[in-house]
């Protein structure tokens, strides 16, 4: 068929950290509370109760603008949108419409392998409805309940221009800007627990200069599921035009277990969301003061740390980029060099076996259990060739599994200090003139007697030399004395 | 002396009572129940009473310890309170059967700063459907009647709060004023009634009508007594973003007495068109002329777009009030139209049954202003002539510090008389409205009777100057000295 | 009197604000509402193009929130007197769809 031009714009939520809610003082921490316990006259949106801004909200609104080089509005002013639903007590949701917090910005990330370039619309602040559930213990079965806890947390919405042109483009947009809203502390970005919401818009056009109709694809609840719907998306509407018909524009909602996106049935003809600027809410006009002391504290950035990585501690692009992409991963790196300066090796350890292990535990680093030290206590050990490298990786398996100390953890699984590979090789010397018999039996192929040479070095050491060092010092030792009496035959 | 006379009291005459112990609280509050019992059944002043609770709250006042020195400042006094206020534990049905069962679950931050002032709350006034009406003929729980004559209307939408203040039933009232709803049916029944500057009293806890023009205001029988209950409800409010962060209205901010007379006056053309009752232009004019006579610096001003403020006033009014009636849906609290429906059907027969016919229509014109197509053409444009209006105020201030105006066009009208044709019903606003879009104070203040049926002087100044607004018009009070309604045509207590 | 508003924009209207009307009130409501509106048109005689609109009242900067959480404590008045509860969820009909209009 003939050649298609995609185009994709994401709109993008993200609950911001806040401990209260955006025009109340409710507590934002909602997850596993019983319901309707974090509420309000105002959030509940009660005759009579009036918002009031959070100041923290509106600040790092703000900082999300900056980082994402927004023009900063000089006034922060709310608007009404006007819809009725169960989840929206007042009948209206505060949000913000001609005058957001931020416009004109960029961001830059990379897509596969390419640095690329999104301009960013708008980014405005405004607040997050309740929650519906539709079976609970015993809500009858022809009702919802409503919960308001959720009701009124502050979300800033992120639009991008339409300057996507791939699913993949939209995944790693997506990825980088979590990563960076994660890194300025204005959000935990977790898509699985909506703590980040992406809707978007896809377009698809036969030429280059014009644009496609717009669909836009609305509850993707996880990265995998942005990219396959849009993914689905694009071929359903590839095939639409290859067959000569007519695209409309729609709202569809992703099905996640079908894999299929659905078209949402007529987006309500008379939708009229009549935005006007809240009566209740003055603008407030954002002080100079302000903007400075955000702007002076913005912190590094993902693609600046990556270079400065590469650049300060020689890494290779791919190690950077494992390492920049979770802030307190790349800042556990960082105190962990300042421990041990050998960059490459701690950073080979980090991205490899410390990944590993939280992969296994599904942790983030700031959830687990080592610190940055406890790991260098090990790694120091490893460094220093106390211990081998396979021995270090069981300990730190250990390690992130009980929290305990590398000292401990080598001592309570028998490896002592004696594990000291000087100390063991003499040992080992010892055992090897002492039993002149195993050794010939070993030469001449009996496997068993190894384990007998191992078994007594064991002895001697009080079960406290870990095996398999022991193991391969006498491998290297015996080898050196089969050289020593020629090629043996194979057995 | 006959305990009933203990309703003719000021504020300060309770605390002087009081303090000699010559009256106690519980007295006095059961001698406003008995008149409430006496008259109610033909005023419909009040939607709730909340005899117990009052008197308990009298009792525990009368336990409390209180030094000679330190009374609170409303100790004791009895008020009557708008159903649109919330007061946590009573009703707040806002005049409306879709809030009937509605019961407040917090205090608005007045009804605090009363509660801490000292006051013993009687009960919950009769209003216009959320406020929305000129002479609380739209209640959802029938009229009031004018006190000072019972086959007209108290005016509105503060009509309960301002005839019960009137019959004698309590011995003042909170009210709220959108586009004139204190000042209007303070001057139907000759007391008096303050507007503040917008953003001078916390509107947390009043139910909003049109929130950029909403305020909660003090009904009295004298300007004194309103001057005290204003010290009180006054301040800023950390829970409302439009109440401004000043300090609360002092007695202090009054000019002394011989700064009185330097007062300079403005007369502004517009309000004194042929549309007025000649008796009221009328009458006056003879106080402008009194006031010259005595001194006062009084000069001719214009005010050019007097006659756009109802038009815009009404769209931006109704724009507000059709989004913030929204919430009425019947999901969390009041009434919620039974029977198994689909949400969509709740929602509709929920909000249809439960309006009122004003109402219902305001919220369609409202939603009409904002929609798409429109908003341009109306809300947009209300939204600029406001500016407008606000301009005319600020420049006419240049060259004086207060505006003398009559409050309304008509005297109180009979019941019907207005209510078939919403536009003639909405002129009766037509001099209040200018002001409260432009956010500046005013009061009303009876100036004189034609036949029974009270005159209501409005006197306007720039945003919080309220000091010089109560300061001259106390002197005119006094100056005028026109006898307070009373019902029964009983003497006033001076002679008793 | 000149029409500004039609039926079927009222009925729009009443759509958009969850109400609903018999043919009978509609058209009440049509004579009503456009003699209102009839007179908003006052508004034309005026040269508006260089006037801001005032959407607030505002004297000065208002106030703002902390970021420190308080707990309130009447949320069971609240349930006390509300329509329907279950299980501390507010209870109402089945939500079918978001875009069901």
């Amino acid at each position: 068929m003939e050649k298609c031009y995609l185009t994709i714009g994401l709109e993008v939520h993200c609950q911001l950290l806040t401990k209260a809610k955006m025009f109340c003082r409710c507590g934002t921490d909602y997850i596993g509370k019983e319901p309707n316990s974090l509420v309000c006259p105002v959030c509940m949106g009660l005759p009579g109760s009036l918002p009031v801004m959070n100041r923290k909200a509106m600040e790092l609104a703000i900082r999300t603008a900056m980082t994402l080089h927004c023009e900063i509005l000089p006034r922060v002013i709310f608007h009404r949108k006007n819809y009725f639903y169960p989840d929206l007590p007042k009948g209206y949701q505060i949000s913000q419409f001609d005058f957001p917090i931020g416009i004109n910005g960029t961001l830059e990330f990379m897509g596969q392998g390419e640095k690329k370039k999104v301009r960013i619309k708008r980014v405005h602040v405004e607040e997050d409805a309740g929650k519906l559930v539709h079976e609970g213990l015993n809500i009858p079965s022809e009702c919802s309940g409503v919960d308001f806890n959720r009701c009124g947390i502050p979300l800033v919405e992120i639009v991008t221009e339409p300057d996507l042109h791939s699913p993949e483009d939209a995944r790693d947009y997506l990825t980088m800007l979590r990563s960076i809203v994660r890194y300025i502390g204005v959000s935990d970005g977790n898509m699985e627990e909506g703590s980040l919401r992406c809707d978007a818009n896809i377009s698809l056009s036969l030429t280059e200069k014009t644009m496609g109709v717009k669909v836009e694809v609305k509850n993707m609840n996880s990265f995998r599921s942005v990219y396959h719907a849009l993914e689905f998306e694009l071929s359903r509407q590839q095939k639409c035009l290859a067959e000569g018909k007519k695209l409309f524009p729609e709202t569809r909602h992703w099905d996640e277990t079908r894999g299929v996106t659905v078209s949402s049935r007529g987006k309500e003809e008379a939708q009229d969301y009549r935005y006007f600027p809240d009566p209740d809410l003055l603008p407030h006009t954002i002080e100079q003061v302000i903007l400075n002391d955000i702007q002076s504290n913005l912190p590094e950035l993902p693609l600046e740390k990556k270079e400065r990585f590469m650049f300060d501690y020689e890494l290779t692009e791919t190690e950077a980029n494992v390492l920049v992409q979770d802030c307190s991963l790349a800042n556990f790196f960082e105190s962990c060099i300042k421990e041990l300066n050998k960059p490459k090796f701690i950073a080979n350890w980090v991205i490899t076996e410390v990944l590993k292990n939280l992969n296994d535990l599904r942790q983030d680093i700031q959830h687990s259990k080592i610190t940055p030290a406890a790991l260098m206590d090990l790694l120091k050990m490893v460094d220093r060739k106390e211990i081998s490298g396979t021995i270090a990786k069981s300990v730190l398996e250990d390690m992130f599994q009980s929290g305990a100390k590398a000292k401990d953890v080598i001592a309570k699984k028998g490896i002592s200090f004696m594990s000291n590979e000087k100390e063991l090789e003499k040992i080992v010397h010892q055992i090897i003139e002492q039993n002149p018999q195993s050794i010939a039996d070993y030469l001449s192929g009996k496997e068993k007697a190894l384990h007998f040479l191992i078994g007594q070095v064991m002895k001697v050491t009080r079960g406290q030399a870990s095996p398999e060092i022991v193991k391969n010092i006498l491998n290297k030792e015996l080898s050196a004395e089969r050289s020593l009496c020629g090629p043996r035959e194979p057995f | 002396m006959n305990i009933a006379d203990l309703r003719h009291y000021s504020i300060e005459e309770y605390k002087k009572a009081y303090r000699s112990k010559e009256f106690t609280p519980t007295a006095v509050t059961r001698v406003f129940f008995d008149r409430i019992r006496e008259l109610e059944g033909d005023i419909h002043a009040f939607l709730a009473i909340d005899e117990e609770g009052a008197m308990k709250r009298a009792r525990e006042l009368e336990e409390k310890k209180i030094s000679d020195t330190d009374f609170p400042p409303l100790y004791g006094i009895p008020i009557a309170v708008k159903d649109n206020i919330c007061v946590k534990g009573l009703q707040a049905t806002c005049g409306s059967r879709i809030l009937r069962n509605f019961v407040a679950p917090y205090d608005a931050t007045v009804v605090e700063k009363l509660k801490k002032a000292g006051v013993i709350i009687l009960g919950k006034t009769n209003m216009d459907e959320f406020a929305m009406g000129s002479s609380t003929e739209n209640s959802g729980y029938g009229p009031t009647r004018n006190p000072l004559d019972r086959e007209r209307v108290p005016g509105g939408s503060s009509g309960g709060s301002a005839a019960c203040v009137a019959a004698l039933e309590a011995p003042l009232s909170l009210g709220s004023d959108t586009g004139g709803s204190v000042r209007q049916p303070a001057a139907f029944c000759g007391i008096v009634g303050l507007r503040p500057t917008y953003g001078r009293v916390s509107r947390y806890g009043l139910v909003s009508f049109a929130s950029s023009l909403d305020q909660i205001g003090p009904l009295t029988r004298t300007v004194d007594d309103c001057i005290t209950l204003f010290e009180v409800i006054s301040g800023q409010d950390e829970r409302d973003s439009t109440c401004a962060p000043y300090p609360p209205f002092s007695r202090n901010d009054i000019p002394k007495d011989e700064e009185i007379p330097k007062i300079r006056i403005g007369i502004p053309n517009e309000y004194f068109t042929p549309g007025v009752d000649p008796a009221i232009s009328g009458r006056i004019r003879e106080v402008i002329d009194l006031l010259v006579n005595k001194g006062f610096p009084v000069i001719n001003v214009s005010l050019p777009h007097t006659d756009f403020g109802l038009e815009s006033y009404y769209i931006v009014a109704l724009a507000e009030a059709s989004s913030n009636l929204a919430r009425y849906d019947g999901v969390l609290y009041g009434f919620r139209k039974e029977g198994s429906f689909t949400l969509q059907e709740m929602y509709t027969r929920t909000r249809t049954e439960g309006f009122g016919k004003e109402v219902l229509r305001r919220i369609v014109l409202g939603t009409y202003s904002l929609s798409s197509g429109y908003y341009d053409e109306y809300y947009l444009k209300g939204m600029k002539v406001r500016t407008l209006v606000r301009k005319d105020f600020e420049a006419s201030f240049q060259n004086c510090d207060l505006l003398l105006t009559p409050v309304t066009p008509c005297l109180p009208f009979r019941f019907g008389e207005r209510s078939r044709d919403p536009y003639q019903m909405y002129l009766a606003d037509v001099f209040t409205i200018p002001s409260a879009m432009a956010g500046i104070p005013g009061i009303s203040l009876n100036c004189g009777y034609q036949d029974h049926l009270p005159i209501g002087l409005q006197i306007l100044s720039a945003p919080f100057a309220e000091g010089k607004l109560l300061g001259f018009a106390r002197y005119l009070e006094k100056l005028l000295s026109i006898p307070l309604p009373f019902p029964e045509k009983m003497p006033r207590k001076e002679s008793l | 009197m000149s029409e500004k508003i039609s039926l079927d924009e009222i009925k729009k209207m009443a759509q958009l604000s969850k109400l609903s009307f018999s043919q009978e009130e509609l058209e009440q409501f049509f004579v009503d509402i456009n003699s209102v509106v009839s007179h908003f048109d006052k508004l034309n005689q005026l040269d508006l193009s260089d006037v801001s609109p005032t959407s607030h009242i505002s004297w000065s900067q208002p106030p703002s929130n902390p970021d420190e959480p308080r707990e309130w404590p009447g949320r069971q008045e609240v349930f006390a007197h509300a329509p329907q509860v279950i299980d501390s969820y507010f209870i109402v009909p089945k939500v079918v769809d978001k875009q069901e209009e």
